[in-house]
Formats: structure tokens, C-alpha cells, sequence
């Protein structure tokens, strides 16, 4: 009862259970060097994904912990510094920047400095999480500001607390723990968005030197081959016959996968998430 | 907030975004200035390695020819034999080159923007921004639409899901007729099959843009604009996400204490569709929602000037999600497609004046939200 109750929980169940059919599915169904492919690209998104996430709490907890101190502090010019870098990288669209990113991954590729995938999956990562940073750093000082106006924060100043251990033992830990976990479950959504789109995107190539062979097969790459497109074409021809239907699910099961993969997992993310928020009412 | 302060902040916006621009343009130029000298230093070397490739009587594709310009080689590299392995090997390269790098075969290696290709560009923009405009408008409309309608149905349906669950809790209890139970098995049966429409809708505007593109090839033309739109607005999550932040503004302003203040002052608090006192569908679907003399006049009022902060990244999350469908679909023509092709083929300052133009036009969006909000701010502060 508890689990229907509970809509984070009901959506998680909902998720793991989808998933599993979805892979039972591809393992009856799908022929071994698909599955192989899609099992790849699974593994590499996760990958990608969870150190994007890191980096993203990494860096937006390391942004506001500067603006924070650096703002009660003398040294001003920092503080605006800071401010002034977010505002640009806020107003350049993220996909614009993971584009730049993936250029300049391009660019190490040919000149030796990266040549490992999980060195390339670390690099995307990192950039993600450069760019998703914004939002961490945004709630964690709007967590702060919002205890600093009480007298908590004060009356726990005047107990000889240190102030770095109220921020981050008493109201990040402690008292955000919610806020936090809520923003890390949609930033998830967020970073599979944006990688599954700059690997469907760069399908085109950024250089006539790398090949895309030089990249990991992830979700959005795999989605971008040509077998994947014709699977996800042969919908609309659903749309025409509907009796088309059933065969979908047998002979364009590469391409459908990866669509249901996707878009099922943003979905389920995003009721997860406000399942979060409706059960802490955040 | 007196008119003096309202032009200051005012200037201080104008100021910091411009900055701003000021800043990114000089990056923009050092950059330009960084490959324009490399690609002169790659021009030089192409030049030396072109007068060995262009060797009167040498023939590189002939092996004899290729052994006795080795011989020689070794000669004058005497100190360094493996100079000329390397020096060979990037002969290959050059004379692959030749014949498989577009650039070559178009003949337009250069790196430089040309006067034309700026003026295609700067149409291409302008397209990209009508395109913006009006589904930044439409979006607009609808996430505010839908989030009222769904928020004054969710007031409305509060009733009759109790009804629901206590109609379930009594049949999974057995205390009730068979009609009773012929009735909750029949509410069952609606609820699940709407469920599942729900949950295809819910399925497909969760999409990214290229899958649903790709699904609708067959039937639509996908370079259409009034396809682009319609994608612009439906895909990326981006109609349910904001949607559903303005819906949890209105909630969050449904549980202040104003409202109940105002309840008590005499205002309507009834969500019935279309009744005297209740939310006509007619109010809802106009562009200037007014809900004159009911309570949820003042809660869609203060919601929608919190949802203005959550604007800029609206914005910007809608112009990365235009980006995905140019650049996706391989719409050629299109400006964001053009960045990816000048990308491939090495044309740097194409690429960073269409980057260019896209930041500035997320600058636009972020001075025109900004100005915005300083004016609802000038006209609730003044009120107080």
C-alpha cells in the first residue's frame, strides 16, 4: 500500500519494471550483436550520465560555497567574477556548449591527448557538468539565503558553531537534504536529455579526421546509426496501417528500444522527481 | 520603487548584459585571431609540401618514382632516417587529401568568411529567430493555458476522487451491492484506459524532438516550418516541464494566506466550468487571462510574476531545444545545420559568428525578461 501510495516509490517500481520488460523483450527478441550494441550503450550513458551528475553537484556546490564566502568576505572582485562567468555560461544554450566541448574532445582525439573511451566519457562528463552546475549552485544558495533570514542561523553563530559547518553539516546535509535529492533525480532527466541529443546530433561528424567510431557507443550515438533511424521511420507507418503495429516490436526492435529506453526513463525521472517534491512538499 | 530607482536598475541591466556580449565578442575575436594564424602556419606547410607533391617527372603513385624520392630523402636526412618515413607518409596524406576532402574538391579551403556567406548566414538567422519568436510566444500561451486548466480541474475533480477511492476501499471491504460493485468496476475500467492515454500523451511529450521527427517522416515534411513549430513546442519535455512549474506556482500561491483573506472579503471561490461564480473555459483559453471577482484572479496573478524568474531558462532551454531539431533532423538551410557542416569542414569563423548570434539572441531574451519583471516589480511595489 505503501508503494502506491508513494508516488517517488510507485514510479521507481513502474521504471525498474518497464525497463525489465523492455530487456526480457530484447533478449528473446533481438538478435545478439543489437543487444550487444544496446547493452554497450546502456552501460557507457550510464557511466556518462552518473559522473555528469557528480560533476554537475561537484561544481555547483564548490560555485556556491565561493559566492557564499567570497561575497562576506573583502574580496568582492571574486565574488562578481564568479556571477559574471555563470551569467555567460547561463545564456549559452547547453547544447551550444556541449557542442564546443565535444569540438575540443575532437581536437584532443587528433592530436593524441585523449584516446581512451572512458577518458572521452570523462570529458563529456565533465562538460555536462559545467553546464548543469548552474542549478545546483542556484538551489544551494537559495537554501542558504533562505536560512539565513531566520534566527537559526544567527542563534547558531552565537553558539561558537563555525559557519562553514552550519552551511553545510546543519543546512545542506540536515536541512536540504530533500531539496537536494529532488534536484539531483531531475538533473538526471537533464543529462540524458542533453547527452542522448549531442550524440544523436554530432552522428554527422565534427571532423573529416575522427571517425565516429572513435567515440563510445552510447544511446543517443546508436539511436543515430542508420538501422536505428529506419526502426524509429517505421512508426509512421504504424500511423498508415495500424496493423503495421505488431511487427514494430519484432522487426525494428534496435531502434524502438533505444526510443523506449529514452524517452520512458525522462518520463519516469520526471515522476520521480515530483514525487520527491510532493512527499517533502518542497 | 520611485522612478529614480526603476531607471537605475534599469541601466544596471542594460549594463551587465552588455558587458557581457562585449566580453564573449573579445573571446570571440581572440579565438578568430588564434585559428586565422593557424590555419595560415597549415596554408604554409601545405604550400612547402604541395612544391614536393608538384616535383617535375615524380610520379608519387608510381613505385619506382616513390623509392627513388626516398633514396634521395635518405641522403639529405642522413642524421635523421626517420624524417623520412614521416615526410612520405604525410605526402599520402596530402595526395589522399586531394582527392577526398570536400574542401579540396569544392576548392574553397579558405578559413575566411566571405561577404556572401555572411549575408546567407544573417537570412538563415533571421529565420531562426521568426521561428523562436512565435514558438516562444505559443509555448508561452499554452504552458500558461494548460497549467490553469489543470489546475482548477485538479480543484474541481478533488471531490470526485474521494468518491472514486472510497467507491474502491468499500468493494476491496465487500460491504456494498453487486450495482455498487458493477459501478466501481466500470469507474475502474475508465480510470486505467485514460491512464494509458494519459500515459502515451505523457510518452510522446517527453520525446526528444528527433524521435518524434524520425517517426513522422513518412507522413509530414520534417523542413516544414509549421512542423518545426509544432516540434518547438510539443518535444524536449519542454510543454510539460513549464507547464508543470507554473502549475506548483499556482499551488504554492493556492495555500497563502491572502487567499483566505480574500474569501472572506467576498470573492468566488468555486471552480465549477462555467458557472456564475466558478472558472468560465472561455476566460482560460484567452491570450489576457482575467478572472474577474474570483479568488483565482490574485493566485494567477502573483504566480505568474514568479514564473517570469523561470523564464530565462525557459528561453534558453527553448532555444537548445530548436538547435536539437535544425541540427538533428539534418534540415539543410538551416542555420544550426550550417554550424554543424561549418564545424565538419573546419570553417571556424562561420561557426563562431552563428554561435555568436545565438548567444545574442539569448542576451535579447534575458534583457526583454529582465525589463520584464523590473516593471511588474515598478507596478506591485508602487501598489503597495
Amino acid at each position: 500500500m505503501i508503494v502506491i501510495q508513494r508516488k517517488d516509490i510507485r514510479w521507481m517500481v513502474i521504471w525498474v519494471l518497464g525497463a525489465m520488460i523492455i530487456w526480457t523483450w530484447n533478449i528473446i527478441f533481438l538478435n545478439k550483436l543489437s543487444y550487444k550494441l544496446i547493452q554497450s550503450a546502456i552501460i557507457n550513458t550510464s557511466i556518462e550520465v552518473i559522473f555528469a551528475v557528480m560533476f554537475s553537484l561537484a561544481f555547483g556546490w564548490l560555485q556556491s560555497m565561493a559566492l557564499y564566502f567570497f561575497d562576506s568576505s573583502q574580496r568582492r572582485n571574486i565574488f562578481l567574477s564568479i556571477i559574471f562567468m555563470q551569467n555567460i555560461i547561463r545564456s549559452i544554450p547547453q547544447i551550444i556548449g556541449l557542442l564546443i566541448g565535444y569540438v575540443i574532445l575532437t581536437l584532443l582525439i587528433m592530436n593524441g591527448v585523449v584516446s581512451s573511451h572512458l577518458g572521452q566519457i570523462l570529458w563529456m562528463s565533465f562538460i555536462i557538468g559545467i553546464f548543469c552546475s548552474l542549478e545546483v549552485s542556484d538551489l544551494i544558495i537559495e537554501r542558504i539565503n533562505y536560512f539565513k533570514k531566520s534566527d537559526y542561523f544567527n542563534a547558531m553563530l552565537c553558539c561558537g558553531v563555525k559557519e562553514r559547518r552550519i552551511i553545510n553539516r546543519e543546512i545542506l546535509l540536515k536541512s536540504s537534504a530533500a531539496h537536494l535529492f529532488h534536484k539531483t533525480i531531475s538533473l538526471f532527466g537533464v543529462v540524458i536529455f542533453l547527452q542522448c541529443s549531442i550524440d544523436f546530433i554530432i552522428s554527422i561528424g565534427l571532423s573529416l579526421d575522427v571517425s565516429l567510431s572513435n567515440f563510445p557507443v552510447t544511446l543517443g550515438g546508436l539511436l543515430a546509426k542508420f538501422d536505428s533511424k529506419q526502426d524509429i521511420l517505421a512508426f509512421g507507418a504504424m500511423f498508415m496501417d495500424i496493423t503495421y503495429l505488431p511487427r514494430i516490436f519484432f522487426e525494428h526492435l534496435q531502434g524502438v528500444s533505444i526510443a523506449l529506453i529514452i524517452v520512458y526513463t525522462l518520463l519516469c525521472l520526471h515522476q520521480i522527481a515530483d514525487g520527491i517534491a510532493q512527499e517533502y512538499d518542497l | 520603487m520611485s522612478s529614480a530607482s526603476y531607471s537605475f536598475r534599469f541601466k544596471k541591466i542594460i549594463i551587465e548584459h552588455s558587458i557581457s556580449i562585449l566580453f564573449v565578442l573579445f573571446v570571440f575575436i581572440i579565438i578568430t585571431i588564434f585559428i586565422e594564424h593557424k590555419f595560415k602556419e597549415a596554408k604554409r606547410e601545405r604550400h612547402s609540401i604541395q612544391q614536393i607533391v608538384n616535383i617535375g617527372n615524380i610520379n608519387f603513385s608510381d613505385t619506382l618514382h616513390r623509392e627513388l624520392f626516398k633514396e634521395t630523402a635518405r641522403i639529405y636526412y642522413s642524421y635523421h632516417p626517420a624524417n623520412v618515413d614521416s615526410l612520405l607518409h604525410f605526402i599520402e596524406s596530402q595526395r589522399t587529401k586531394l582527392f577526398t576532402d570536400e574542401a579540396y574538391k569544392k576548392g574553397s579551403i579558405s578559413n575566411e568568411l566571405s561577404s556572401s556567406e555572411a549575408l546567407n548566414i544573417l537570412v538563415m538567422y533571421a529565420k531562426f529567430v521568426a521561428l523562436y519568436l512565435i514558438v516562444m510566444l505559443l509555448s508561452y500561451y499554452l504552458t500558461n493555458t494548460l497549467a490553469v486548466y489543470y489546475f482548477v480541474e485538479k480543484k474541481r475533480m478533488g471531490k470526485g476522487d474521494n468518491k472514486y477511492h472510497n467507491l474502491i476501499l468499500s468493494v476491496s471491504k465487500n460491504d456494498i451491492d453487486i450495482n455498487s460493485k458493477m459501478k466501481a468496476t466500470f469507474m475502474f475500467i475508465i480510470k486505467v484506459v485514460r491512464n494509458i492515454f494519459i500515459g502515451i500523451i505523457a510518452l510522446f511529450l517527453f520525446s526528444p524532438a528527433y524521435i518524434i521527427a524520425y517517426s513522422m517522416k513518412s507522413i509530414f515534411e520534417i523542413g516544414n516550418y509549421a512542423f518545426m513549430i509544432v516540434l518547438g513546442i510539443i518535444s524536449n519535455g519542454l510543454l510539460i516541464n513549464y507547464a508543470y512549474k507554473f502549475y506548483t506556482y499556482l499551488i504554492h500561491e493556492s495555500r497563502k494566506g491572502y487567499v483566505e483573506t480574500a474569501i472572506v472579503k467576498g470573492l468566488s471561490r468555486s471552480y465549477e466550468w462555467n458557472t456564475k461564480d466558478g472558472i468560465s473555459i472561455k476566460s482560460i483559453l484567452k491570450v489576457n487571462k482575467k478572472f474577474t471577482s474570483h479568488i483565482f484572479q490574485h493566485i494567477y496573478v502573483n504566480a505568474r510574476y514568479q514564473y517570469i524568474g523561470a523564464m530565462k531558462q525557459y528561453t534558453s532551454f527553448m532555444i537548445t531545444g530548436l538547435i536539437i531539431i535544425e541540427m538533428a533532423l539534418n534540415i539543410h538551410g538551416h542555420l544550426c545545420y550550417e554550424l554543424l557542416k561549418n564545424i565538419l569542414y573546419n570553417r571556424y569563423q562561420s561557426a563562431l559568428l552563428i554561435i555568436f548570434l545565438v548567444f545574442l539572441l539569448v542576451k535579447a531574451s534575458e534583457i526583454l525578461i529582465d525589463y520584464w519583471a523590473l516593471r511588474e516589480t515598478h507596478k506591485y511595489e508602487n501598489a503597495v
